[in-house]
């Protein structure tokens, strides 16, 4: 889970490990997901969302498909 | 940070929330003695509770079992993510935990790491809505139904 400065980048840092580009996130989507996942974790009663959470989390901001589904077994 | 322990209501929330306070005062995941010492238990009784938390996602643990690698989005070791929150500097384990340590301590931070291909710096001012706007992307190349197979390489 890295950061980039563009996409042409990314593709270039995928194409030299000759591995498949994943989906882009913005930086306003990884906020989204990093007030999600840890906004309570310094709190009594904070969790992980649940897979099925998650799933509506990352729809919710646009991320969406087999890539972003934690029970997804496509990538097996 | 000083959080409030007498509203854990089980041993492992106790360990957690120990863990996180120590790790919010100081920028570093405390060793296991320490974290015994902050809920004065034993450490037999932390690496337990470690074990626990582990299983629930809550922590990474190195394979002594004992050392905490991620207590997220806080790392145990230097990263080349850097985030500095009212003068302390804390590592987290990805880009997503840089912006979300600013995210857990409910404090404006500053966010230092670098593009991974041109190596480029970044620094990234993270208030309490969120990052000044940016440009910058974020990767990921591990399907989240795989993130928990191997959470360091991930």
């Amino acid at each position: 889970m890295l950061f980039f400065r563009s996409e042409e980048l990314i593709d270039e840092w995928c194409r030299t490990r000759g591995v498949t580009p994943r989906p882009i996130v913005r930086m306003d989507q990884l906020w989204q997901l990093a007030v999600t996942w840890y906004s309570t974790r310094l709190e009594a009663e904070s969790r992980r969302p649940a897979p099925n959470e998650m799933r509506s989390i990352f729809e919710g901001i646009g991320l969406a498909g087999d890539f972003w589904d934690p029970t997804a077994d496509a990538f097996a | 940070m000083s959080l409030d322990l007498s509203r854990a209501n089980d041993f492992d929330t106790v360990v957690k929330l120990a863990l996180y306070g120590i790790t919010a005062e100081s920028g570093r995941i405390p060793a296991i003695d320490a974290a015994a010492d902050r809920v004065r238990a034993t450490p037999a009784a932390v690496k337990e509770a470690y074990l626990r938390l582990r299983a629930r996602r809550l922590l990474w643990l190195e394979a002594d079992s004992v050392t905490v690698r991620m207590a997220p989005p806080f790392s145990g070791v230097p990263t080349q993510h850097h985030v500095m929150v009212d003068g302390i500097e804390y590592y987290a384990n990805c880009a997503w935990d840089a912006l979300g340590i600013p995210a857990a301590l409910h404090r404006p931070g500053l966010v230092r790491s670098r593009c991974e291909q041109s190596l480029a710096p970044l620094e990234l001012n993270v208030g309490l809505e969120g990052p000044e706007p940016s440009p910058w992307l974020f990767h990921c190349l591990v399907p989240a139904a795989k993130w928990w197979d191997d959470l360091v390489f991930t």
